[in-house]
């Protein structure tokens, strides 16, 4: 208990949870309780997501890898857990209102996003890994609507739940960062 | 600032990521998409207004990521714990605040400017209408990045947590995807109020190629950017807290004569830029400026079709040709006249055709023009294309159907051949009148042309 304490506060993640909590209830303020615009929640777990991202690494990582304990599941379930709270962190607050996004629909985003979040903090250190989970969705929270497999892979955060080329290409992103993420860590 | 200094800078922060993300990511954007910015009339290489307001729509998720960009930046003393190391220095904070924001304001411009030079380059090579009035369009776009990114710096120094940069961009996120104008009203407006949306430094694309923004808009952005950066600069110099606080004076004073400045009604925000719409003529055909390079094909099958069409309809027939200047509202009937044949250069039936070809299409346009409202890159109706082709035939003595437009040539001549019966059955006197009828029904477009040609005529 003591050790998941100290990991919790060395990571940021009081502040990271606050930030998801107070953008999503900003977000779900400012639209009004909820649309069917699928481009909101995917805001949402964007924000979430990105706040969480910060805590991928520790303060000082050259002394975290000497410590004599796995790391690997630890990262594994610290990635799984940023995309659990940011889809959580969702729903709470959309319960309060109309629901706008359906569960299937939270789940493959804040898994894609989380593991976009992984890759960014194995590529660019956790500092800057937010950069990967803000940058598509922004590139594609504008793109005109396509019906092309191209198209559905580029904007799959907005696709509605079911499409096949979007929940792949969040299996493959959700996969493929936090195997990354587990097995090589923030970069330094 | 010497060029040591600022190569070290450059060296050991983000400002050359700011300036590729700013560069790759817009050509990113417009070249692996197909949107509106690649087809007709509006394609961004297509003319000088086009390619400044389709490379400035990129700023709805650039600014967002060069202010996230900004903000890591303006942590890195912090994250190198040196600042107690720089309060020691006797160097004024300042100077170590331009070095930094020096840096990145010139990555961020170079690479924005490469993306325009991208632009540029082409529309130079295919525009014949060479102006400057674009300019002020990229250079607040310009103005927009950099201020984007000083104000990220100065919040980053101010907050100096790691939290900062990513709940900045994605508050800057959702400020630019919440002030977006919409296109499909004519002009373009918001469901906010006018000037509020006009704070946002993206615009949306484009719909008309004669309209570009008035100089309140320019003006009204160049201030409240101005004030944005100048308050990122002195959050990034400031020392103590109260300096801090006197610094947001300058984005709230920006803001506050920004609102005053925005024109408030759509109609002030976009209008037609009367440069552009000026009257080039060849003979009796004329095309705006903008479209001078259409007259070469134009002009030939232009005198052809109004001698045709003198000798059909008489002292009644259009004498000149020109180009729609109008604001083509979907709500709104399209621009007609009983003196000329308008053309309309989204209309792929005009733009797409030559020579007997383009005759036909003006013959068909003199006789029933389209009154139908034009919503983006559209002909008219099926049942205006049909009445334009029998129109045609009609003169040229077969019928065909109208190429381009958006109705297939089956179904334009299911509805064209039995009114082209019928109307080859009558005299040749009260053919005469029938398309007289047309015209009259097409002109005050409350009547169906087909309709006036074939039975209305004997209302």
């Amino acid at each position: 208990m003591r050790w998941t304490a100290l990991y919790v506060r060395s990571r940021q993640v009081p502040a990271s949870l606050a930030a998801a909590v107070v953008s999503a209830a900003a977000v779900w303020a400012l639209s009004g309780g909820g649309s069917a615009d699928p481009r909101l929640p995917a805001l949402v777990l964007v924000a979430g997501t990105a706040a969480g991202s910060i805590g991928l690494g520790g303060q000082d990582l050259a002394l975290d890898r000497t410590a004599a304990i796995r790391w690997a599941p630890r990262r594994a379930a610290h990635t799984l857990l940023i995309g659990a709270v940011a889809a959580a962190v969702l729903l709470a607050v959309q319960a309060t209102g109309e629901e706008a996004a359906t569960a299937a629909f939270v789940v493959r985003d804040s898994a894609g996003l989380a593991g976009l979040a992984a890759a960014g903090a194995v590529l660019f250190g956790a500092q800057h890994a937010w950069t990967l989970p803000v940058a598509w969705p922004a590139f594609a929270l504008f793109t005109p609507p396509g019906t092309g497999v191209p198209a559905q892979v580029a904007t799959w955060m907005m696709q509605p739940p079911g499409t096949a080329a979007a929940t792949w290409t969040a299996v493959v992103l959700a996969g493929g960062g936090m195997a990354a993420y587990t097995l090589a860590g923030p970069r330094r | 600032m010497n060029t040591r200094v600022l190569r070290t800078e450059l060296k050991r922060s983000v400002a050359p990521w700011a300036g590729a993300v700013t560069l790759l990511g817009g050509l990113a954007f417009l070249y692996s998409l197909s949107g509106p910015w690649w087809k007709g009339p509006e394609l961004w290489t297509a003319q000088w207004t086009s390619m400044a307001m389709w490379t400035r729509s990129m700023l709805v998720f650039l600014w967002p990521l060069a202010v996230g960009l900004g903000a890591l930046q303006g942590l890195r003393d912090h994250r190198s714990k040196m600042p107690e190391l720089l309060t020691s220095t006797p160097r004024p904070a300042w100077q170590r605040a331009a070095t930094l924001s020096g840096s990145t304001a010139l990555t961020l411009t170079s690479g924005f400017g490469l993306f325009v030079l991208v632009g540029a380059v082409q529309v130079s090579f295919s525009a014949e209408y060479q102006h400057l009035g674009w300019l002020p369009v990229s250079l607040v776009a310009g103005l927009a990045l950099v201020a984007g990114a000083v104000l990220g710096m100065g919040v980053g120094r101010a907050l100096p947590f790691a939290l900062t940069p990513p709940a900045l961009a994605v508050a800057a996120l959702f400020v630019t995807a919440v002030l977006r104008m919409t296109l499909d009203t004519v002009p373009p407006s918001s469901s906010l109020p006018i000037p509020v949306a006009l704070l946002s430094p993206a615009v949306e694309g484009v719909r008309q190629v004669l309209l570009t923004f008035s100089a309140s808009v320019h003006v009204g952005q160049t201030l409240w950017l101005l004030g944005m950066a100048a308050t990122g600069f002195a959050l990034l110099a400031a020392a103590t807290p109260k300096a801090r606080t006197l610094a947001l004076t300058p984005l709230l004073s920006g803001a506050a004569v920004a609102l005053l400045v925005l024109p408030a009604a759509p109609r002030e925000t976009y209008v037609v830029d009367e440069d552009a719409a000026a009257r080039v003529c060849d003979g009796r055909v004329c095309v705006t400026k903008a479209h001078e390079g259409e007259l070469a094909y134009l002009a030939g099958p232009g005198e052809k079709a109004l001698r045709l069409l003198r000798e059909s309809l008489g002292a009644g027939a259009p004498a000149a040709i020109r180009e729609t200047t109008a604001l083509n509202s979907p709500l709104e009937p399209a621009e007609r006249s009983r003196t000329h044949v308008i053309v309309d250069f989204a209309d792929e039936a005009v733009s797409g055709a030559r020579g007997e070809e383009l005759t036909r299409v003006l013959v068909g346009l003199g006789l029933a023009p389209t009154c139908s409202s034009r919503t983006w890159g559209s002909s008219g109706t099926d049942a205006e294309a049909a009445a334009q082709s029998v129109a045609a035939g009609w003169v040229f003595g077969d019928l065909r159907p109208i190429d381009g437009t958006m109705h297939s040539a089956a179904y334009q001549m299911k509805k064209a051949r039995p009114a082209w019966k019928k109307l080859k059955a009558l005299p040749r006197a009260e053919q005469h009148s029938r398309i007289k009828a047309m015209r009259a029904a097409a002109l005050s477009c409350e009547a169906q042309p087909l309709e006036a040609l074939t039975g209305g005529g004997s209302r």
